[in-house]
């Protein structure tokens, strides 16, 4: 039963999550509030599932997930210099993309994927250390 | 799989609800999410990633109108040439197929290719009596409708049979 229902609603968690993640403008939400929804979504498979079958599942460094995050985060702002803005100059325009029609596209969303990134490889990455301590 | 074809669906329905906006857009958006979540955890699912056996149709359609021109020009060929110097023949190709969809659309499709027809099965299923309008070497043509539509047709149906 446990196992059943987590199939289907570790889905929708994520959905909710990716939702935040692209709300954080305009709406409450954000990279933060998403990237903990994703992790509590993981969380609830490790909970459910064996550690092993879970590993298989997720085959990620979470390491290198907080890593590649802070990347993301910093060349947004390493760009913005390049072309000779201050740090963490914000770019946004407003684009017509085929099928979207217009759309607000603006540099804080790889900032914002960054963040995301960050905050889902370190909570995993703490829930886990304290999770097994046998090693 | 149908399992998983319902859920992308619900989670493009769940997606058009969380944006309050309900257009065919948001639908498309809300199923290339959901696509996108079931591909990070394909792994987690019990069967296999279901998207991967539309890409395989795909493939197997842009197979077949490959060797559709392929084999047309071949006839082209042979039916312009002043001289018949072809050799028909009718060959017995086994086939690894099992469900009757499966052998039923690889015989059309070795059919609607030009040159070559399904003239009947075995039995047991076993076989299939093409005949083909030239066959200079047997051995070469069933390994090419084993290579070709026969691989192709496995990995849309029995992709998730490992």
């Amino acid at each position: 039963m446990l196992h059943t229902i987590t199939r289907i609603v570790t889905f929708i968690i994520l959905l909710f999550s990716i939702y935040l993640f692209f709300a954080g403008h305009n709406n409450p939400g954000g990279g933060f509030i998403g990237g903990l929804m994703t992790a509590s979504a993981l969380l609830l498979m490790y909970l459910t599932f064996d550690m092993t079958t879970i590993k298989k599942a997720l085959p990620f460094n979470f390491t290198h997930i907080i890593a590649s995050g802070l990347l993301i985060a910093i060349l947004t702002g390493v760009t913005s210099m390049l072309l000779g803005y201050p740090f963490l100059h914000q770019f946004d325009d407003y684009f017509n993309l085929p099928l979207f029609g217009e759309v607000h596209l603006a540099t804080a969303l790889p900032f914002d994927l960054g963040i995301y990134l960050v905050v889902v490889g370190i909570a995993l990455l703490i829930i886990l250390t304290i999770g097994e301590d046998d090693k | 799989m149908a399992f998983q074809i319902l859920l992308s669906i619900v989670l493009a329905f769940i997606w058009m609800i969380l944006q309050n906006s309900y257009t065919a857009l948001d639908f498309i958006v809300g199923y290339f999410i959901g696509i996108l979540i079931l591909f990070v955890l394909r792994r987690f699912l019990r069967f296999d990633f279901y998207f991967m056996r539309v890409i395989a149709s795909v493939k197997l359609l842009f197979l077949f109108i490959k060797e559709l021109i392929l084999a047309n020009i071949d006839v082209i060929k042979i039916v312009l040439s002043p001289k018949m110097n072809i050799e028909p023949g009718i060959v017995a190709v086994p086939t690894k197929l099992k469900s009757e969809w499966e052998l039923t659309l690889l015989g059309c499709l070795i059919s609607l290719t030009p040159g070559t027809l399904t003239m009947d099965f075995s039995d047991d299923n076993k076989y299939l009596y093409v005949h083909a309008i030239h066959v200079p070497d047997r051995d070469k043509m069933i390994k090419q409708i084993q290579n070709t539509f026969e691989k192709a047709i496995l990995e849309v149906t029995h992709s998730n049979a490992k």
